[in-house]
């Protein structure tokens, strides 16, 4: 290690270099979208030529982006509830189990997310046509839960590994039943695991294409389906407003979840 | 004493979380929902079927799909760019995703909230709207044609869009995030003193990330080269937006054999192929993070 | 086993008989009896994987016994599930809920059994000042100090009027300083309360300031039972001595009744053949050589507190501690000079038989 000092200047000079360059490649992006968002000519071209907020104006009058808005949200609210209903408890066998292949089931559970979602959906898609059940807000849904459920595992899971079984045990010593002690302290304290959970799950139903696009109703269109049509097809701004919705979207997700369990516990 | 009853002693068992109960209905669910549908895939891939009006009315077994595709120079090509496109977007990644581990390291709170926010804000946001601001970026009359035709660089605008330039740009834009994410983790887990010791003992900070940061972080590097590479190699979103129908991928391929010309047969095969290759690669990247992170095993025992 | 130190006159609130329990292939509670009388402090004193915490949380019924009764107050309570015990914790950790208030976490318990509201804010109230709380209903357990927190944790309990108290190793999370004051508070508000408590430490200090009676317990069984004064002075095994206290085993042999030292002094016993004498560093006393035929030679010395302690080297298979005030004479010796040493108290020594 007796490389000299200059040269450890400048390597680690390149490596910010670098990182900063990562940063602003993340950052720009997003920034030039919603700049030309307010654009006032009917084409994509930079500079823009002035400031409108018709774009926006025009998106909250177009009922075919609206409809799938609004069956995107449906998507995300059912395939949140399904994950919290069905991963929440299997988190709990998960974490505390002590029966034989415990182990193995969080590895099953876990599975499906490991899958690519394209062939999630293609098998899906696959198996309702062979018993007849054809593409549908639920046939979405419920493949969506299935595909991220794992998410909502992990984070609980997570929380749950952490959580002190000495408070339960000092809530039976206080005479609370097993049933009292879930409702007043389990529960309580992974709330902002589920939470955390919530966003994820809500925020995939509301996104995911490559599941989405195989199991989608044909008459409920969600809005990633007709996003991807109208990116192919249209150069206007209004695709550049509808994109900034969503930014704004992302970024009511990430204070919600800064408010819950703090960017930084992200990953665990 | 009395017995408790049946019902009380029934919740109190799901509650308690020491048997399987709770998990039995995402069982049931994610066995109907996943298990089975691969298991119709699979043998799907080895069939003929008939479908009509959406709905499989005979299926009878035949290698004839499977034998197509094997010979198919297109599978060979588009197999072949998909994996190309993969991993080179998965190696750009790790060195653009890896220096900003490093300053999540070394930075200050506020240092570390920013590249918390530049990082989770994007997996937030649908990739087609991350794609579309590259089309916005390298269109004809995007940022970057502008730019360089205002600096008289070029007279007229370059075409970037709808080669395989602007798919890796994309690519690599799109997936940075999910690379980042476990880099931090592992620096987040980082204990400093690690650092201080080794400048201690003589490295220089170049040294110290050679030998002492970089080998701790191979378990994130790993996990982040596996999410990367299972996406951008299924992803159909990016070369189908920036690719403008010139570079097509296994994912894209799967997607006009099902959704355009409905040749559900030929679209297992693909979905298979896809799947097993991709099973391959990762194989390969965890036994290389193995190798890399013995020392976690070693110090268990 | 030893004889159970003075039982009869007072109740006795718990009474635990031929206790077993074991853990796969380990043994961690072998035939454990113990019993506690009404208001008396007992402590489980023992090294870590005694079994100490084991036999606690067989009595709050976080464990079930493989064998054997704990009765409290005449009654069986193996088949009473835990949140129906009369026995109140104080975890190691507090175990506090972090998502309530202290006046939540008080109320924890009245709750559960439905008091109505009135009652319940009376009596945590009263539970609070108690612990000298007063005024820190609002806060949550993250905003308080370790003393604090343990005073929640022991309001949570007391609030439920348990019949008996059992403390986890409750000084463990306060800093050195803290532990003294926090000892002699909690063992005059239980003295107050007139509450019995068992306590679980592996501190004999702490053991011997707290405690009515102490059970010094060694791999699963009770190695023996007593006042803090029978532990120290009458340590009835060499464990028990070696565990309780500094100490020296002086290696010699008995013969007729009697053990010679170096010094030509003798301490009576009853044992023959080899034996372990015990002897207190405070009960040898130094001075300059020739002071007696007990010869050494300084090794080492380091400050304790109010004593000096020596190191000498005397003959024996190990050098010997010796303390010192260090207000007296023999303090200033210094390293590498020679000594004499004489015993103050022979009757102060116990001798063990040596294997």
């Amino acid at each position: 290690m007796r490389g000299s000092d200059w040269l450890d200047r400048l390597g680690i000079g390149a490596l910010i270099g670098v990182a900063l360059f990562s940063l602003a490649l993340l950052l720009l992006p997003a920034v030039i979208v919603v700049i030309m968002s307010f654009d006032t000519r009917g084409y994509i071209s930079f500079p823009p030529a002035g400031f409108t907020f018709d774009w926006y104006a025009r998106l909250f009058n177009q009922p075919v982006l609206m409809g799938a808005m609004w069956t995107s949200i449906k998507v995300g609210v059912y395939v949140t509830v399904l994950c919290i209903a069905l991963g929440v408890p299997t988190a709990l066998a998960c974490a505390r189990g002590d029966f034989r292949g415990a182990a193995g089931l969080s590895v099953f559970v876990l599975l499906p997310h490991m899958v690519p979602g394209i062939v999630l959906g293609v098998a899906v898609l696959f198996a309702g046509a062979l018993f007849g059940i054809g593409p549908s807000i639920w046939l979405q849904s419920i493949s969506l839960a299935v595909y991220v459920m794992a998410v909502m595992v992990r984070t609980v899971m997570a929380r749950l590994q952490k959580l002190d079984p000495l408070l339960e045990q000092a809530a039976s010593n206080l005479g609370a039943t097993r049933w009292q002690s879930f409702r007043t302290i389990t529960l309580p304290l992974l709330m902002p695991a589920i939470l955390a959970g919530a966003v994820f799950t809500f925020i995939e139903g509301f996104d995911n294409l490559s599941v989405t696009i195989f199991t989608h109703g044909y008459r409920d269109r969600p809005l990633p389906v007709e996003l991807l049509t109208i990116v192919q097809n249209t150069n206007s701004p209004l695709v550049a407003a509808v994109s900034s919705v969503q930014i704004l979207l992302a970024i009511l997700a990430l204070l919600a979840i800064s408010a819950t369990i703090g960017l930084d516990r992200v990953n665990d | 004493m009395t017995a408790t009853a049946l019902p009380r002693r029934l919740l109190d068992e799901v509650l308690s979380g020491r048997g399987i109960w709770p998990a039995v209905p995402a069982v049931v669910v994610l066995t109907v929902v996943a298990v089975i549908p691969f298991c119709i895939l699979l043998s799907l891939g080895f069939s003929d079927i008939t479908v009509s009006r959406g709905v499989i009315v005979s299926q009878t077994f035949s290698l004839r799909h499977l034998a197509t595709a094997l010979s198919d120079p297109l599978y060979q090509i588009t197999f072949q760019r998909s994996l190309t496109l993969a991993l080179s977007t998965t190696a750009l990644c790790v060195l653009l995703g890896f220096p900003v581990a490093y300053l999540f390291l070394i930075g200050n709170a506020w240092m570390r909230r920013i590249i918390l926010v530049l990082t989770i804000a994007p997996i937030l946001t649908s990739g087609i709207v991350r794609t579309y601001s590259w089309i916005v970026i390298l269109g004809g009359r995007g940022v970057v044609n502008s730019l360089l035709i205002d600096l008289g660089v070029i007279s007229a605008p370059l075409r970037i869009i709808n080669t395989q330039w602007a798919v890796i740009i994309g690519m690599v834009q799109v997936h940075l995030p999910i690379m980042i994410l476990p880099l931090i983790a592992v620096m987040s887990r980082h204990d400093r003193r690690l650092d201080e010791a080794s400048a201690n003992l003589g490295a220089s900070r170049l040294g110290t990330l050679r030998h002492v940061i970089l080998p701790l972080s191979i378990g994130g590097l790993g996990t982040g080269a596996a999410l990367v590479f299972t996406l951008s190699y299924t992803t159909f979103v990016v070369p189908q937006l920036l690719g403008g129908g010139n570079y097509l991928n296994a994912a894209t391929m799967i997607y006009e054999q099902i959704v355009y010309s409905l040749e559900w047969s030929k679209g297992a095969v693909t979905a298979l192929l896809l799947m097993l290759s991709c099973l391959s690669v990762l194989a390969v990247i965890t036994w290389l993070t193995n190798l890399g992170t013995r020392w976690t095993r070693a110090s268990q025992r | 086993m030893p004889a159970t130190a003075a039982s009869g006159s007072q109740a006795c609130v718990v009474e635990i008989r031929r206790v077993r329990k074991r853990f796969a292939d380990l043994i961690v509670l072998d035939d454990c009896s113990l019993t506690a009388q009404e208001g008396e402090i007992l402590t489980l004193l023992g090294s870590s994987g005694c079994g100490k915490t084991t036999l606690l949380r067989c009595i709050a019924g976080f464990l079930k016994p493989d064998a054997g009764e704990i009765r409290i107050d005449g009654r069986d309570t193996v088949p009473v599930p835990v949140n129906r015990r009369p026995v109140g914790v104080v975890f190691q950790s507090y175990a506090l809920f972090p998502h309530l208030t202290v006046a939540n976490n008080v109320a924890y318990g009245l709750k559960m059994r439905g008091a109505p509201v009135e009652e319940i804010r009376e009596r945590v109230a009263k539970a609070l000042a108690t612990v000298s709380l007063s005024g820190f209903e609002e806060r949550y357990p993250s905003q308080l100090s370790g003393g604090q927190q343990q005073r929640v944790a022991i309001a949570r309990v007391l609030v439920l009027e348990p019949r008996v108290l059992l403390l986890d190793e409750p000084f463990n999370a306060l800093d050195a300083k803290l532990r003294g004051s926090m000892q002699v508070e909690l063992r005059q508000l239980i003295k107050r309360l007139g509450i019995t408590a068992i306590f679980v430490t592996h501190d004999q200090e702490e053991a011997l300031a707290m405690s009515d009676r102490i059970a010094v317990m060694r791999a699963g069984r009770i190695e023996q039972l007593g006042t803090p004064e029978d532990i120290f002075d009458r340590p009835q095994t060499a464990y028990v001595a070696d565990f309780v206290g500094a100490s020296n085993f002086w290696e010699a042999r008995a013969a007729s009744g009697q053990i010679t030292l170096p010094s030509g002094q003798i301490v009576a016993t009853k044992l023959d053949g080899d034996v372990s004498l015990l002897i207190r560093p405070h009960n040898l006393a130094l001075s300059s050589a020739g002071g007696s035929a007990w010869n050494g030679r300084i090794i080492s010395r380091r400050h304790v507190g109010a004593l000096m302690e020596y190191e000498v080297e005397a003959g024996g298979t190990r050098p010997l501690r010796i303390a010192a005030l260090r207000d007296v004479e023999a303090a200033s010796l210094s390293t590498g000079e020679a000594v004499s040493i004489n015993l103050r108290d022979p009757t102060a020594c116990m001798a063990y038989p040596r294997p």
